[in-house]
């Protein structure tokens, strides 16, 4: 079992958590300590001497711009996808139909909705058995206890806000660890 | 088996292996407390209170709904709004407060239902001031209105609710009244190019 991604989404449509577990693509020239600010100072130099710039620097900020847009992009083609399916799944299939995965070569995306509109997504390999289960544990055991039970936390998730606590985070990496040793295990 | 009855089984079966139990007593301590608090903040301006009890309660409900979907595990909508009336009833209000309230006064078009309370664990001991005021305006325990408003709201329903009747101010029973206004639509993806 192999999990490329996982999303969810608020019943705004929002994206408010993502996360990845494939190794980010490298971007040419790029130096890690090269950070956002670091490369606004080089581009504010840029402008003022055209002679003195650094590629390198310009490059790799613009590339962790284009990435964090990809993956905006890529969140909201997936909701646009989930969401399209979902409504002609019930359409077809009556108002208690659910839309559960599609595969496709490459890999599985499986779906899940709660009651209150929250929606997850997760990308795996085409192997994988149904993660419904798994993203219904993720809602009862992570979300219910560590975002929504946080009194602290704001309950609408604009921008993410009060999902990315250190508890969540937590405890869905050890979810998902668990979840591959076991199934690494079996085999 | 009729809906009802699974919805009661369903009920105590939650409330005797998933829920973690409080001190009763403590309940009632802590909402007499944040009542008499919100009293004194507002001057005795009762119909303040009343608000200020069902703002509480909605934020309350907004999150409560969670655990509840988690807890009964939902996996699916209730079918209609009788349905609804029902898991409310039988599951909402039995895993949170132990207590199961009488559904009654339907209305012809299925939309306007009352919960009768034949107990109230949050009246416990309560006297309401006696400032001729009180017995007339403020409905003690009207943080579950709001409750229930912000929690069916997130699934998508909009509902008025409001106390009609409360044995704290000498009726013979406690009642709220609970109306359908509408179904809220799902939200749709921004347009964009």
């Amino acid at each position: 079992m192999v999990i490329y991604s996982f999303y969810i989404f608020d019943r705004h449509t929002e994206c408010i958590y993502s996360k990845t577990w494939l190794p980010p693509p490298p971007a040419p020239g790029a130096q890690p300590q090269h950070d956002i600010s670091t490369s606004t100072t080089g581009a504010a130099v840029a402008s003022s001497d055209p002679h003195h710039h650094n590629p390198n620097t310009l490059r790799s900020s613009r590339s962790a711009v284009s990435a964090a847009n990809k993956a905006s992009d890529d969140a909201k083609l997936i909701f646009g996808t989930v969401f399209s399916l979902r409504n002609m799944v019930r359409k077809l299939g009556g108002e208690d139909d659910a839309f559960i995965s599609y595969r496709t070569a490459q890999y599985k995306l499986h779906y899940y909705e709660t009651a209150s509109n929250l929606r997850f997504v997760m990308l795996t390999d085409t192997g994988t058995l149904s993660m419904r289960n798994v993203m219904h544990q993720i809602y009862i055991n992570l979300w219910c206890e560590y975002v929504v039970k946080n009194p602290l936390a704001p309950v609408e998730h604009k921008g993410g806000a009060g999902v990315r606590n250190e508890l969540f985070e937590l405890g869905l990496n050890q979810f998902i660890t668990g979840l591959i040793g076991q199934a690494g295990g079996q085999r | 088996m009729s809906s009802a009855s699974k919805a009661s089984r369903l009920g105590e079966e939650i409330w005797k292996t998933r829920i973690e139990k409080v001190n009763a007593e403590l309940v009632v301590l802590t909402y007499g407390t944040i009542v008499a608090q919100i009293c004194k903040d507002f001057e005795n301006d009762y119909a303040e209170v009343n608000k200020q009890l069902d703002r509480m309660g909605y934020n309350i409900g907004l999150r409560l709904i969670e655990d509840y979907l988690a807890k009964s595990n939902t996996m699916r909508r209730c079918s209609n709004f009788r349905e609804t009336a029902e898991m409310i009833a039988k599951v909402g209000f039995k895993i949170f407060l132990n207590v199961t309230p009488t559904i009654t006064n339907w209305t012809g078009d299925n939309k306007q239902f009352s919960l009768v309370f034949d107990e109230n664990p949050l009246a416990d001991f309560v006297e309401l001031p006696d400032d001729g005021r009180a017995q007339d305006q403020l409905w003690f325990s009207n943080i579950l209105c709001g409750v229930l408003r912000g929690a069916l709201e997130m699934v998508q329903m909009q509902v008025e609710t409001h106390f009609i009747s409360d044995v704290l101010r000498g009726h013979d029973t406690t009642e709220m009244r609970v109306t359908l206004v509408r179904y809220i639509d799902d939200e749709l993806p921004p347009e964009d190019d």
